[in-house]
């Protein structure tokens, strides 16, 4: 009862400061709730999050692929709260960009770079977009739903000279 | 990009055949932070055999001189000290006071140049792969490769993964393959005891 409670005075407050741009506050067992808004919305929402809500913590950027838009959902935690609220957002597939949460948390960072890599969404003003985890110069983006898998068959490899 | 990507009839875009000298990879000479001078070691041998040889009898390096030296060799194996999954666990283990792979001589080393053993124990990514390759070069003849696990043998559980070598084969020359997810301590120390019989019978 108290986080249905919370979660509706969550909803209240962002919809009195972001008349636009807020999709739906949903509850999420054992969070604050699920907040989907609008990308363009992403800077001042972050903002307003860490600064007045106390969310001083990014957990983790991550990205989902539906084939005709792609997900980015970002995990908060709040340390005087103690409470995790998740945020997520809906961009189209042929432009997957949004803003770079590194200005207002840095922990943003190396999640982005991983989520760019993986699912292949642009982070405007990230400071440095490359690979993390692949290879540097991987072509793929192997999350996507268009990337398959080799079956064990066809797996050919062949080594260039060394 | 030709050949590099191939689109089925239902519209969706796979890559052919993973082909590392075809995957827009970054070569060795492109990474600038890995300029080693490799050690070409093969260009010794000959010349040593020459020296040796003028000296010593073909018959007495036959029966005395390369067995002696085999006998060196296989009795102070020295691996570099290098892991890259569960199976490095394993390895840890097989060097702790239960069963002690240091009584075969067996040292680990943290440098490459004073290594004569390679285990490759774990999963090779694509992206550690030049660096295995690296080290690999570094180590000076003569020199074996022991893949550990089955993801060294062959990629393992990971096999159709897109960052995963399958197989360390692919990379370098293996000697030994000891299979397991992980295999035990004790099956790591068969497989050096099995290298150390294969070292046995060198000729060359």
């Amino acid at each position: 009862m108290d986080e249905k409670a919370a979660t509706e005075r969550l909803r209240s407050q962002l919809s009195t400061r972001f008349p636009a741009g807020i999709l739906a506050v949903e509850p999420f067992p054992g969070t604050l709730g699920r907040v989907r808004f609008d990308p363009a919305l992403a800077l001042d929402l972050f903002r307003e999050l860490r600064d007045v809500h106390g969310f001083t913590h990014l957990g983790m950027v991550a990205g989902i692929d539906w084939v005709q838009e792609r997900e980015v959902v970002y995990t908060l935690w709040s340390d005087e709260r103690r409470v995790y609220l998740f945020l997520s957002t809906l961009l189209p597939a042929d432009r997957a960009r949004i803003e770079s949460a590194t200005a207002i948390w840095p922990s943003a960072d190396w999640h982005e770079r991983e989520t760019w890599e993986l699912v292949d969404i642009q982070f405007d003003h990230h400071p440095d977009l490359r690979h993390l985890l692949l290879p540097t110069g991987y072509q793929f983006h192997p999350l996507l739903r268009s990337f398959k898998l080799h079956e064990p068959e066809d797996l050919e490899v062949k080594v260039r000279n060394v | 990009m030709g050949g590099l990507t191939q689109t089925t009839p239902s519209g969706t875009v796979r890559p052919t055949a993973a082909t590392v000298g075809e995957l827009p990879m970054l070569t060795e000479a492109q990474v600038p932070f890995l300029e080693i001078e490799t050690l070409r070691a093969r260009e010794f041998i000959p010349a040593s055999k020459e020296a040796l040889s003028s000296m010593i009898s073909e018959q007495t390096q036959d029966k005395l001189v390369r067995p002696v030296l085999n006998w060196a060799g296989r009795n102070s194996l020295f691996p570099l000290h290098w892991g890259l999954a569960c199976c490095a666990i394993e390895f840890a283990a097989a060097f702790g006071a239960r069963w002690d792979a240091e009584r075969f001589g067996v040292v680990p080393r943290s440098s490459p140049r004073q290594c004569d053993l390679l285990i490759v124990n774990g999963t090779v990514t694509w992206k550690v792969a030049h660096k295995l390759i690296a080290l690999y070069e570094q180590i000076p003849e003569p020199k074996w490769v022991i893949a550990m696990g089955n993801c060294a043998t062959g990629g393992g559980p990971f096999r159709t993964a897109y960052s995963v070598v399958p197989g360390v084969d692919k990379l370098v020359p293996v000697d030994v393959y000891i299979a397991g997810c992980p295999p035990r301590p004790e099956a790591l120390l068969d497989g050096i005891l099995r290298l150390e019989n294969l070292i046995k019978e060198r000729r060359t």
